[in-house]
């Protein structure tokens, strides 16, 4: 397998109506399987959210990390992902959350830091034509001056890989530091954990809608590296639903790590 | 039992299990760390498993090391960061 460069693929965008939690989840799924089948070309993918969610990472114990009574108080869906990293909590509006399925060629010869840090080089960028001095935190930051921004996380699925970013746009503390359960040992070492440490969204720091910084994004990405508008296609959209009945809101999914 | 360990640069490790007769059981490890492919856990919690309560961490890593295949990565998480957590765990030092 040679490396290849951003510009040997023909991006192409999915920017769609908001879907459910399990929904996104399974389109991960579909998607990256699609992009390392060669069936459909690379993929940058923004998610619209259409209800409140708490996504945990692949090995996160559920019971260890979400506290499910009070998910459940606050009327948020709980889901577990493809890929490892921390417990995100989610809410339409207050969060940017895309997905980029490429080949594995993309990545070749990159070291896990480096291999984060290189797909998200075009939002370092967008972010700076926004004002907004920002840098890759290893292992899986993005962070700023004022404080952390987004999280990232790659899973490797059927020859392509998945590479999904959650960053905060706004942000309810109280309910999120309710619903999360954060240890103690979590925090020894940077004095801060993935959900809880100093977040500085992008609403205080830009002063610009959500859509609007969506939209320098996409610009950018467009500029740097060419990208195509796109839809789901009906039958990866009809995977995506039967995965998402069957799998990613099943409790022995949830629960896979207890 | 529940020992935790954050890897200096890297993530948290949990691991929750019983002591029975002397051994490991009902290893589950867990945490916000990245493996490939994900069917590595089970493999970790397996090597785990009947492992004696007094096996050391330099003990504990190698039976981690040897239950993996030579494909599998990992980023943020190493088998002595497993084997930390599972020796805090019985020690009733969960930190």
């Amino acid at each position: 397998m040679m490396r290849t460069e951003w510009r040997d693929h023909g991006w192409q965008l999915i920017h769609t109506t908001p879907q459910s939690p399990s929904l996104h989840m399974a389109l991960d799924d579909v998607l990256v399987h699609e992009v390392g089948a060669e069936h459909r070309p690379p993929t940058l993918r923004i998610w619209e959210w259409a209800s409140p969610a708490v996504v945990i990472g692949r090995f996160q114990s559920l019971r260890n990390e979400v506290d499910m009574e009070a998910a459940q108080r606050h009327g948020i869906e709980v889901v577990r992902r493809i890929s490892g990293g921390g417990a995100m909590f989610i809410e339409p509006g207050n969060t940017i959350t895309y997905s980029i399925c490429a080949p594995l060629s993309l990545i070749k010869g990159l070291s896990f830091q480096q291999a984060y840090a290189y797909m998200d080089e075009w939002v370092i960028e967008a972010l700076a034509t926004l004002g907004i001095k920002a840098w890759y935190q290893p292992l899986n930051d993005i962070t700023s001056e004022g404080g952390k921004i987004a999280g990232a996380a790659q899973a490797h699925r059927g020859g392509a890989v998945l590479h999904h970013v959650t960053m905060a746009y706004d942000i309810d503390a109280v309910k999120m530091l309710d619903v999360l359960r954060i240890g103690r040992e979590k925090l020894s070492d940077k004095g801060t954990t993935s959900a809880a440490k100093r977040v500085d969204p992008l609403r205080s720091q830009t002063g610009l809608p959500r859509e609007a910084v969506i939209e320098r994004m996409i610009d950018t990405f467009r500029q740097r590296h060419g990208l195509t508008d796109d839809v789901l296609r009906p039958d990866e959209l009809a995977r995506g639903e039967a995965l998402a009945g069957e799998r990613f809101s099943s409790e022995a999914w949830l629960a896979d790590v207890p | 039992m529940h020992g935790e360990y954050k890897m200096p640069g890297g993530k948290l490790v949990v691991v929750d299990l019983e002591v029975r007769d002397g051994r490991l059981a009902g290893v589950q490890v867990s945490g916000d760390f990245f493996l490939e492919p994900d069917s590595a856990l089970d493999a970790i919690n397996r090597a785990l498993e009947g492992q004696p309560q007094d096996a050391d961490e330099a003990a504990l890593a190698a039976a981690v090391q040897r239950g993996l295949g030579s494909d599998v990565m990992m980023y943020g998480l190493s088998a002595q960061a497993i084997a930390i957590a599972v020796r805090r765990a019985v020690d009733g030092d969960a930190a």
